[in-house]
């Protein structure tokens, strides 16, 4: 549905987004995910208009935008990190606030703000001041009111960051039924066992994309073998004997008591710590981001 | 698990603000050397319970032994043994992060000695230029980093940590558990509060916390098995769900 191509953006000599290339596929749930300052934020904010890219194009559905931003935002709903709710509002007040700014017909509000506040789980609490309500019923409130423009394209920046995990599953669950509904989600998140459960998924560094697939094609493609080790003794001293061995030290990673080792190459040099238990295991996201993260 | 002597002994504590239980009755053990991780939705009464172990809040009833002394008639003894990290890092926003070790160190009655080797250990572990910034204008990371450290000065033998590791990236997250792990390495025990329920593997024994009860404690292997699930947040939620909604 979106297409970026070469999309670039500094500030100062800040190289923020670093000639990226994205698909957004329509009907799918697109989640890029990446440490703090990977340039999501930025990335998004482009897509809406409220930052000007320096370089490179951005297509919806086929065709190029220039600087004609209305052609998304007239298709998108797009909550911003800190979402913009009116605290001192009620619940329902705001809801009637964003349904005024978005003109909705006057006629269809009241059904509208009724239905989407059920499916939210927000009707138990309409007369409920924003400012009161618990991190995860603000997410769903503010989830809400960009629904109001019935937008084909939903833009979400991390908006499960810093909720509780029930919150969080709860969530989820109405973007997937968002999706179901043929709509086009594209949301970041630093959770990457959350970003596990998209569609599409986008592995992001420094500006730059280090990967996008599917998670299956993720998986298909990683060109490494994971093994967990359970190291004799201490898991410290076993990191730092690891070191000496030519190849490990970049391939392996420290995971609580564990060691995680990557392999490449033909010998798996992880059998060389001294060890109590060698497991091969199916790589997680984290993983292959470790992985693309440390070649990049 | 270690037999020995808990660490921390919760038997049916209860906490009540007015007619509202925020924690009904639960009993659990830390072991010593033990890493548990505490999970549960928002107010499911994670930090209440973690207040009434430091003391900083009063129990209703139920008690809390700590290293087999009753927190309530022996305070002073059980704080010395215990270090505690807020949900809200109570670092001081406008003093860098070398100021605020320098201020807790000195409350906490660290030799002068100590303190300074307190304060070459942290120039070690952050980048200069950040030393030197006000800690509000650090990355969330390092001021996480920075208010374990201060919780550590005393060098307490148990360590409660509440949410330390919320709004931060997972980067950073990883490091954070690694020095978690640390520590326990070095003999101490640890009692951590968490959002992610991806951290529970770092975890010895997992308590899940909803609505003041708990209902699910456990290695987090052994529940998967027992429980027949393939992850912690179907575990999780199951567990959640089938002791009803908020």
């Amino acid at each position: 549905m979106v297409r970026l191509e070469r999309v670039g953006k500094s500030f100062g000599d800040i190289r923020a987004v670093d000639d990226v290339s994205l698909d957004i596929p329509r009907g799918a749930i697109t989640v890029l995910t990446g440490a703090d300052g990977a340039g999501k934020s930025t990335l998004f904010k482009m897509l809406v208009g409220l930052v000007k890219k320096d370089t490179g194009r951005i297509l919806l559905n086929g065709e190029e935008i220039g600087d004609d931003y209305a052609r998304v935002t007239s298709v998108c709903g797009y909550m911003p990190e800190r979402f913009s709710l009116y605290t001192d509002l009620s619940v329902e007040e705001n809801m009637d606030f964003f349904a005024a700014v978005q003109q909705v017909p006057a006629a269809r509000r009241e059904e509208l703000k009724t239905r989407l506040l059920e499916r939210t789980g927000m009707a138990p609490f309409r007369r409920r001041r924003a400012g009161a309500l618990s991190g995860g019923m603000k997410q769903k409130l503010a989830l809400s009111t960009i629904l109001l423009s019935s937008p084909q394209l939903i833009i979400l920046d991390e908006p499960t960051t810093g909720v509780d995990p029930l919150s969080r599953i709860e969530f989820f669950a109405i973007i997937e039924s968002l999706r179901r509904e043929g709509r086009t989600i594209v949301m970041s998140t630093p959770y990457l066992d959350e970003a596990e459960k998209g569609d599409w998924i986008v592995l992001i560094r420094a500006g730059r994309i280090l990967r996008q697939s599917s998670l299956a094609d993720l998986r298909r493609t990683f060109p490494a073998r994971l093994f967990r080790i359970l190291p004799q003794g201490n898991v410290f001293a076993a990191m730092r004997d690891a070191a000496s061995i030519p190849g490990l030290a970049e391939a392996a990673y420290m995971r609580g008591k564990f060691i995680k080792y990557l392999q490449t190459g033909s010998e798996n040099l992880g059998s060389r710590i001294p060890h109590r238990q060698m497991v091969e295991e199916a790589p997680t996201l984290e993983d292959m981001y470790i992985y693309y993260e440390r070649r990049q | 698990m270690s037999r020995a002597a808990p660490a921390i002994a919760v038997r049916d504590l209860r906490k009540n603000f007015g007619g509202f239980q925020a924690v009904r009755g639960i009993s659990f053990d830390v072991a010593p050397g033990e890493i548990v991780g505490f999970l549960g939705p928002n107010g499911a009464g994670k930090t209440t319970t973690i207040k009434m172990i430091t003391g900083l809040l009063a129990i209703t009833s139920g008690s809390v032994e700590v290293n087999g002394l009753d927190n309530r008639r022996e305070l002073p003894r059980v704080k010395r043994m215990l270090g505690y990290m807020s949900q809200k890092f109570s670092l001081y926003p406008l003093l860098t992060a070398l100021e605020n070790i320098e201020f807790f160190g000195g409350i906490s009655g660290l030799a002068p000695h100590d303190l300074k080797a307190a304060m070459a250990r942290m120039q070690e572990a952050v980048p200069a230029p950040v030393l030197r910034q006000k800690i509000q204008d650090v990355p969330p990371g390092i001021r996480q980093k920075v208010a374990l450290f201060v919780c550590l000065l005393p060098d307490p033998g148990i360590i409660l940590l509440d949410e330390p590791t919320s709004g931060v990236d997972p980067e950073a997250r990883r490091g954070f558990w690694n020095e978690i792990y640390g520590l326990k390495t070095r003999g101490k025990t640890l009692l951590v509060s968490t959002h992610n329920l991806d951290e529970a593997e770092y975890c010895d024994r997992i308590l899940i916390i909803h609505n003041g009860e708990i209902v699910s404690a456990g290695a987090p292997d052994d529940l998967l098995r027992r429980e027949g699930k393939a992850s912690i947040e179907e575990l999780f939620e199951d567990a959640i769900r089938s002791h009803g909604q908020n």
